[in-house]
C-alpha cells in the first residue's frame, strides 16, 4: 500500500465516521450567518450527540423487535456506504468493492429499515415521512442511476474510484455530458441530505417533513445513532460530488487536498441554496427529480451526438 | 404428499447435475415427431427451480389442505403440475413440449375449480384459460414453425421474415405464460383464487418456465441474436416492471399484491434478457453473458422468494382467515417463525441489501447499464430509458414490500383473530423456513450460481470471473464481505444502545391513541397515489349525507382502476363478441347449409393449392 492509499483510507473512514457530525453543522452555521443570525457553532452536532448519548431510549408502547433494530441496521447501512465510497480515487483496500450502483441498495435499505419501524411503532407522522420518503425515492433511484451512467460514460466502468479518475482534469469539462451529470449529482445530494428545496432539515411541523418524521419516536442513543447516520450520509454523498462533480487534479495527494477544500466548499454551496430556495411542495418534488432525470439524457444524448464515440 | 416433495427433490438434485456437469444427459433437439427427452445444462438451471421450489410447496400442502374429497384431489393434482412442468423443461421435440405446455395450463385450472366453487371463480378460470390459450397459439406456432424450419434440430436457421414471425410469435406466447405486460391481465386474477400451495407455484415456477421457453427460443432457435427482439424485449420489460410495480404498490388484497409483483419481476428478468440480445448482437459476448446470468438468477431469485410469500400467504391464510391488507396487522408477534420467513421473502424482494432480491438486482441494473455504455445513440438512449424505469421499479418494489410487512406483520392487530392466531403446522413452518434459507444463502454467495449461469450463454463466459461477483468493469460486490460487514456493524451498534426506558406512549399530538388512528394501505401509498395520478388515474367518490344542515355520514370509496383491461382487453373482448354474433348468423342449423360450407371450402382450398402451391 502506498502512502497516499494509506493516507486515503485514513481520511475515508475519520472523514466517514469523526468528521461526518461537521457537515450539517457547517451547513447550518454558514446558513445562520447568510440569514443574518449568528447561529450555532458548526460543533453543534457533537454536542447534542453527546447529550443524546448519555441518555437512555425511549421506545413506545407496542414496538416490536424491529423498531428495536431499525437504528443498528441504519447505521450499518450508512457506515457501509462510507466504506465503498473511495477519497481521492484510491480504490478502499477492505474488500467491500467500490461499485456505484450497490450504493443504491445500501440507501435503500437505509430507507426501507426505517419505514419498517414506522410501521412496527404505528407512529402516523414516522409513517407520514417514510410514505412521502419512498415516494420520492421512486424518481430519486432512476436519478441516482442515470447520474451514475452518465458519469459512467467516459470510464466505461462502475467503479467508484475510475468514475473519480475519468471526471480528473480540465478535459472532461469541455464535454456537456459532464456538466449535466453534475447537475443531476447535485440534486440527488440535495434529495440524500434532505435538504431544501426537497426536505427542510429544521422543520419538525407534520405537513412539511419527511426525513425527519421517522425520527419522531426515537430518543436517546436510539437517535443520536439515527443522527449519526443522517450526518454519515451528507458526508458520503459530499464526497461523491466532490470527486465526480468539483474540478481535480490527476494525482492523489493534490487531489486530498481539492477534497479538503471541497467539503466546506460544497458546504458553503448547500447553505446557498437553502437560503435561497423556499421548500418545495412535497407533490412537487418528483417532477424536479425527474426534471433531473431528464437533463441526465440529454447528458447522454450529447455524449453519443458530439463525439460519436 | 411427502412422496410427491421426495420426487421434486430429486427432479432439482438431477438438474443441479447436469447443470454443474456442463454435459446433456438424453436426446438432442430433433424437429421429427415422436416423442424426444432429455436435459441439458439450460433445462437443469430451471429443474433445480422446479425442485427447489416444488419441494417446500410439497411440503406445504401436507399441512395447508383440508383431508376432504376436495383437499385431497387438490393434493393429487399437484405431482401431476409438477411433472408437466418438468416435461416443458426436458422436452426434446415439439410435440411433447406442447403436450407439456397444455397440462401445464389446464392442470392447475382443474384444481382451482375443484377447490374453489363459487360463481365468480369460475368466471376467473374461464378468463385464464381463454387469454392463456389465445397467447398459447404464439407458442404452438412459434414451436412448429421452428420445427418445419429445422432449427429445432439445430440443422439450419430460419431467415428473414420467418424469423421475425418466429421470434414475434414466441414473444406473444411466452409473454403471455409469464405475464409480461400487455399480456398479464389474467396472472392477477388468478393466481389469488388458486390454493396457496398451487399459487406459489404458478407465480414462482410456472412463469420461470415460461421464461425457460423464452431463453430457449431465442437462444437455440431463432438463429443469430437479433437487436430489434431485444429492443422489444426491453421495452416489454420495462413496461412490465415498471406497470407491476406501481399496480402492485396499490392494491389491497395480500396475494393480489403479490401477483402484480411477480409481473413486476418478470419485467425485471425480461428487461436482462432484452439487455443480452442488445449486448451479444453488438458483438459484447462477456457482458452478453452477464446479462443473461442476470436474468437467469432474477428469475431463481423471485421463483424461491415469491414461492415463500404465497406459501406464507397460505399459511396467514389457515391462521385469521380473510387477506385483504387493512384487516391484519401484528402477526409477526403471533407467527414468530412464519412471519420470520415472509419477512426474509419481502426483503428479498424490497431488492435491498443483504438479501438475494439486492444481488440480482445489482447484476440486472449493472448489465442493463452497459447497453447505453457500449451502444451507438439509439439503443443507448433506450438502454438508459429502461435503466431509469427498472430503478424506478425497484424502488416501487421496496414500496410495495414495507406495506405488505408493516400491514401484515408489524403494528397492531386491526381485528380480533389476528391477536388470537397461532403458529402454522409444523409442516407449513418448516417449508416456509427452507425458502427463507436459500434466500439468506443466495443472497451472501450470489458469486457461484451466476458462474454457471452465464457460461449458458453462446460461446460462455470467457476468463472473465464472476465468483463473488467480481465483474470488471465494476466495482465489485463481494456480497458475502458487504452482508458480513452490516450485519457486524449492526450488532455494535444494537450492543452499544444499552438498555431502554420503560416504554412511553406513541405521540398522537396529545389523544388517546385509538385503533381507528391506525394507518390503512390506501392511506400508506397516498403520496404515491398523488404523485403519479397521471399514470394510476385513481377514481374517487365521497359522497356527503347531510340532513338538516349537519352532515350525518360521509361515504368515501376510492380504486385504482386497471388500465390495460380498460383499453385493451374491454375492446377486444367487445369486438369478439361482436364477431361471434356475426358469425352466429351462419349457423342456421341445416344440415345441408353446413354440408354446402364445407363443400365451398375444400373447393376454395384447392384453387388456392392450384394457384399458388405450384412450387
Amino acid at each position: 500500500m502506498s502512502g497516499a492509499q494509506a493516507a486515503a483510507a485514513a481520511v475515508q473512514v475519520a472523514g466517514g465516521v469523526a468528521l461526518a457530525p461537521l457537515v450539517p453543522g457547517l451547513v447550518q452555521s454558514a446558513k445562520a450567518r447568510l440569514q443574518g443570525r449568528r447561529g450555532a457553532s458548526p460543533l453543534q452536532p457533537y454536542r447534542e450527540l453527546r447529550r443524546l448519548w448519555r441518555r437512555t431510549p425511549v421506545q413506545p408502547e407496542g414496538a416490536g423487535p424491529v423498531y428495536r433494530a431499525a437504528p443498528a441496521v441504519v447505521v450499518a447501512a450508512l457506515a457501509v456506504c462510507v466504506a465503498v465510497v473511495p477519497v481521492a480515487g484510491q480504490a478502499p483496500p477492505w474488500g467491500l468493492g467500490s461499485d456505484a450502483l450497490a450504493l443504491l441498495g445500501l440507501l435503500a435499505l437505509a430507507r426501507v429499515a426505517l419505514a419498517v419501524a414506522a410501521w412496527d411503532s404505528g407512529s402516523g407522522f414516522a409513517l407520514m415521512g417514510s410514505a412521502r420518503d419512498l415516494t420520492f425515492a421512486v424518481s430519486g433511484e432512476a436519478l441516482l442511476a442515470l447520474a451514475v451512467l452518465v458519469a459512467a460514460l467516459p470510464a466505461g466502468t462502475t467503479d467508484l474510484a475510475a468514475l473519480g479518475a475519468a471526471a480528473a482534469g480540465a478535459g472532461v469539462w469541455g464535454e456537456p455530458a459532464h456538466w449535466c451529470g453534475a447537475l443531476a449529482l447535485g440534486l440527488v445530494v440535495l434529495l440524500e441530505t434532505g435538504r431544501q428545496p426537497i426536505d427542510n432539515p429544521d422543520t419538525h411541523l407534520e405537513l412539511t417533513m419527511v426525513h425527519e418524521g421517522p425520527l419522531l419516536e426515537y430518543a436517546g442513543r436510539d437517535l443520536a445513532l439515527l443522527q449519526w447516520a443522517a450526518a454519515a450520509r451528507h458526508w458520503v454523498s459530499l464526497a461523491l460530488a466532490a470527486d465526480l462533480a468539483v474540478p481535480h487534479p490527476v494525482e492523489a495527494w493534490p487531489r486530498l487536498a481539492v477534497l479538503a477544500a471541497a467539503i466546506p466548499a460544497l458546504c458553503l454551496v448547500l447553505a446557498v441554496v437553502e437560503t435561497w430556495q423556499a421548500k418545495l411542495r412535497l407533490l412537487v418534488v418528483p417532477r424536479l427529480l425527474w426534471a433531473g432525470a431528464g437533463i441526465a439524457l440529454l447528458g447522454l444524448v450529447s455524449w453519443y451526438a458530439g463525439s460519436g464515440a | 404428499m411427502t412422496v410427491q416433495a421426495a420426487g421434486a427433490l430429486l427432479l432439482g438434485a438431477a438438474g443441479a447435475a447436469v447443470l454443474l456437469g456442463g454435459h446433456a444427459v438424453g436426446g438432442a433437439f430433433s424437429g421429427e415427431i415422436g416423442p424426444a427427452v432429455g436435459v441439458d445444462p439450460l433445462s437443469g438451471a430451471f429443474l433445480v427451480v422446479i425442485g427447489v421450489v416444488g419441494a417446500p410447496a410439497c411440503l406445504f400442502a401436507r399441512g395447508y389442505l383440508v383431508p376432504d374429497r376436495a383437499g385431497r384431489a387438490v393434493g393429487a393434482l399437484t405431482g401431476p403440475f409438477l411433472l408437466a412442468l418438468a416435461s416443458v423443461v426436458v422436452a426434446r421435440d415439439a410435440t411433447t413440449f406442447l403436450g407439456g405446455w397444455e397440462l401445464m395450463t389446464a392442470i392447475p385450472a382443474a384444481a382451482v375449480l375443484i377447490a374453489r366453487r363459487q360463481p365468480a371463480v369460475r368466471r376467473t378460470v374461464f378468463e385464464y384459460l381463454a387469454i392463456t390459450h389465445l397467447g398459447g397459439v404464439g407458442v404452438w406456432l412459434a414451436l412448429l414453425l421452428a420445427a418445419e424450419q429445422g432449427s429445432l434440430g439445430g440443422t439450419s436457421g430460419p431467415g428473414g421474415a420467418t424469423r421475425a414471425a418466429l421470434l414475434a410469435l414466441a414473444l406473444v406466447g411466452f409473454g403471455t405464460k409469464a405475464g409480461l405486460v400487455p399480456f398479464h391481465a389474467w396472472l392477477p386474477r388468478t393466481h389469488p383464487v388458486a390454493p396457496a400451495h398451487l399459487s406459489a407455484l404458478m407465480s414462482g415456477v410456472m412463469t420461470t418456465v415460461a421464461v425457460y421457453g423464452l431463453v430457449r427460443t431465442l437462444r437455440d432457435w431463432a438463429g443469430p441474436p437479433s437487436e430489434a427482439a431485444g429492443l422489444v424485449l426491453l421495452a416489454l420489460g420495462a413496461v412490465s416492471a415498471l406497470g407491476g410495480a406501481l399496480w402492485a404498490a396499490v392494491q389491497r388484497d395480500l396475494k393480489r399484491l403479490l401477483a402484480f409483483s411477480t409481473i413486476e419481476n418478470i419485467g425485471i428478468v425480461a428487461a436482462a434478457l432484452g439487455a443480452w440480445l442488445v449486448l451479444a448482437a453488438h458483438g459484447e459476448n462477456g457482458w452478453a453473458a452477464i446479462a443473461l446470468g442476470a436474468a437467469l438468477l432474477h428469475a431463481i431469485v423471485h421463483a424461491v422468494a415469491k414461492g415463500l410469500l404465497f406459501l406464507g400467504a397460505g399459511a396467514l391464510e389457515r391462521a385469521v382467515g380473510d387477506l385483504a391488507l387493512d384487516r391484519l396487522g401484528g402477526l409477526l408477534r403471533r407467527l414468530p417463525w412464519s412471519g420470520g420467513a415472509m419477512l426474509a421473502g419481502l426483503i428479498a424482494l424490497a431488492g435491498v441489501p443483504p438479501l438475494a432480491g439486492f444481488v440480482s438486482e445489482w447484476l440486472v441494473l449493472r448489465s442493463v447499464l452497459e447497453v447505453p455504455l457500449s451502444g451507438p445513440l439509439g439503443p443507448a438512449l433506450a438502454g438508459a430509458l429502461v435503466l431509469a424505469a427498472l430503478a424506478a421499479a425497484a424502488a416501487l418494489g421496496a414500496y410495495a414490500a414495507v406495506a405488505v410487512a408493516g400491514l401484515v406483520l408489524l403494528g397492531p392487530p386491526r381485528r380480533p383473530e389476528c391477536a388470537e392466531a397461532s403458529e402454522a403446522a409444523a409442516p407449513m413452518r418448516s417449508a416456509l423456513l427452507a425458502l427463507a434459507g436459500i434466500v439468506l444463502a443466495l443472497g451472501a454467495a450470489p458469486g457461484v450460481p451466476v458462474d454457471v449461469l452465464a457460461d449458458l450463454a453462446p460461446g460462455g463466459l470467457e476468463g472473465a470471473g464472476v465468483a463473488g461477483l467480481v465483474v470488471p468493469g465494476t466495482g465489485r460486490l463481494p456480497a458475502l464481505a458487504l452482508a458480513g460487514a452490516l450485519v457486524a456493524v449492526a450488532l455494535v451498534a444494537r450492543l452499544l444502545r444499552g438498555t431502554p426506558a420503560p416504554p412511553a406512549p406513541v405521540w398522537v399530538c396529545g389523544q388517546a391513541r385509538s385503533p381507528r388512528l391506525g394507518w390503512t394501505a390506501a392511506g400508506f401509498t397516498k403520496p404515491l397515489r398523488l404523485t403519479l395520478d397521471a399514470l394510476l388515474r385513481p377514481a374517487r367518490e365521497v359522497e356527503v349525507i347531510a340532513a338538516g344542515g349537519l352532515v350525518q355520514e360521509v361515504r368515501h370509496r376510492a380504486e385504482v382502476p386497471h388500465p390495460v383491461e380498460a383499453y385493451v382487453y374491454r375492446p377486444v373482448a367487445r369486438a369478439a363478441l361482436a364477431a361471434a354474433e356475426v358469425a352466429r348468423r351462419i349457423q342456421s342449423g341445416s344440415l345441408r347449409a353446413y354440408v354446402a360450407w364445407l363443400i365451398g371450402l375444400v373447393l376454395a382450398l384447392l384453387v388456392a393449392v392450384r394457384l399458388w402451391g405450384g412450387a
